[in-house]
């Protein structure tokens, strides 16, 4: 108490005070002002196909592993959540460890991707995607990362008969759809339907899609603001809250015809339980994955509930080489926050490492 | 100061989890996604209503109408399509190392 009350003390706590109330001031001005750094790993576009692009990252750091590891991205939101902004980045943390990291981003959908139907991801872009990649570091096989949507199409790509996948990793994938929350039971029952979710450029909106993110935790945003209005004196926390919160407010438009079929086979059918996949004109059945499968998954993830991830580790592949990695943390527990660099992605690089062949010498990029 | 601050903070917290819990059943209620479906259908009515009515008026004075743009981005993106696709064929088939076809005689 007389600690408090000492007037030593309570100069020191003024200062305090009126610097951190000078920090806010500067600091409101800069967020609203300014957009976060984000994606800034330096890369390049190493093959291109309509909107879909493959990045290979730079770094200074030497490759130590081989395959590669490619990471597929969700069809919904942007890239850069795995890449947030420069020392909170999952891509800067694999090429620290000596990773061979690639990115396959699907761009902004428009009206020449409405068409585009699960066949065109996975039969088209996929394949030569990994071709690219796999030219570019000169090895005969991928570790490809499938984030979401993405760990679908890398697991109905796997499962193809000349697939050159060693590893396939799985990172909050949905495979039961029954799962998934009320909004895709919506859609399963049929008070929601697809055709009504697509604007005239035959693509789900961006905002239509933030709005159903959204609602998963519609007051979330005054705990946060008020949280944001407590440390805006704190360059870090200013920093790493704008660029999740630009991120979550960053979606891409689904394209209608993959919707319809996402819905179709994949809600109403629930057909990733039953091992079989429409795929175009073929069917896919994820027994046939030969490589080996990690299902990483999130304990508190609300987008992607650890009970619609989990019987991935039942369905995809040969049971010899299933594993399974849960997690603490949500959704992004594979892109930012304190989880993911102590344990989510130090876990991650450690299996990958497990299953991949050590370069003595090391490889310059 | 600062423990005011985390006071502040603490309260707001809690009064939005105690709100928040109770929205949050409401959005994953059934009563919700039917009032959501149709709020999206009236939504979808009455911005047909309105440029069916503003379409015509447009038209009597020869004024091409938003619909008019649509269907014109719908006939390039097709447009788009078709050359994007044969474009591709091309580009495949010269990674494959196989010659293109050899232009028909006219």
């Amino acid at each position: 108490m007389t600690s408090v009350l000492n007037p030593l003390n309570v100069v020191a706590r003024i200062n305090r005070d009126v610097e951190r109330s000078l920090l806010r001031a500067r600091n409101g001005v800069r967020y609203a002002t300014t957009k976060a750094n984000v994606g800034a790993t330096p890369r390049d576009v190493v093959w291109r196909r309509d909107r879909a692009e493959l990045w290979r990252y730079r770094s200074a750091t030497p490759i130590r592993y081989q395959p590669p590891v490619v990471i597929v991205h969700s069809l919904v939101s942007r890239s850069y959540i795995l890449d947030l902004r420069p020392g909170s980045s999952a891509v800067e943390f694999l090429l620290g460890r000596g990773h061979d990291v690639y990115m396959l981003d699907w761009g902004v959908a428009d009206e020449r991707d409405a068409e585009n139907t699960l066949a065109t991801y996975v039969d088209e872009y996929l394949p030569r995607a990994v071709a690219a990649a796999r030219r570019e570091s000169d090895a005969d096989e991928v570790t490809l990362a499938g984030y979401c949507l993405g760990g679908t199409f890398a697991s109905l790509y796997s499962a193809g008969p000349d697939a050159p996948v060693r590893n396939l990793i799985l990172m909050a994938s949905p495979v039961d759809y029954s799962a998934m929350g009320a909004m895709i039971a919506a859609v399963r029952e049929g008070r929601l339907n697809p055709d009504e979710l697509v604007d005239e450029s035959g693509n789900v909106p961006a905002d239509a899609l933030y709005s159903g993110f959204f609602m998963l935790a519609p007051t979330k945003q005054v705990a946060q603001y008020a949280t944001l209005l407590e440390n805006l004196w704190n360059d870090e926390f200013v920093e790493g809250y704008q660029a999740m919160s630009q991120w979550s407010r960053d979606h891409v438009p689904f394209p209608g015809a993959a919707l319809r079929e996402v819905v179709e086979e994949l809600v109403r059918r629930n057909a990733l339980m039953t091992g079989r996949v429409r795929v175009g004109a073929r069917t896919v059945d994820l027994g046939d994955v030969r490589a080996n499968v990690l299902n990483a998954f999130a304990d508190k993830d609300n987008v992607v509930p650890p009970e619609a991830a989990e019987p991935a580790t039942t369905v995809i592949g040969r049971p010899e080489r299933r594993e399974e990695l849960r997690l603490p943390g949500g959704h992004v527990t594979f892109a930012t926050g304190r989880v993911a660099f102590n344990h989510t992605l130090p876990a991650l690089s450690d299996w990958i490492v497990a299953h991949s062949t050590e370069l003595d010498p090391p490889k310059e990029r | 100061m600062a423990q005011d601050q985390a006071t502040w903070l603490r309260v707001v917290q809690r009064a939005e989890r105690a709100v928040g819990s109770h929205v949050e059943t409401f959005v994953k209620s059934d009563i919700y996604f039917d009032l959501l479906a149709q709020t999206t259908r009236a939504h979808r009515r009455l911005l047909q209503a309105t440029e069916t009515l503003s379409r015509e008026w447009l038209h009597a004075w020869n004024l091409p109408a938003s619909s008019d743009v649509r269907r014109l981005r719908e006939q390039l993106s097709r447009v788009e399509r078709t050359l994007a696709e044969v474009a591709k064929e091309v580009a495949d088939r010269a990674e494959d190392g196989v010659p293109p076809k050899p232009e028909e005689p006219q």
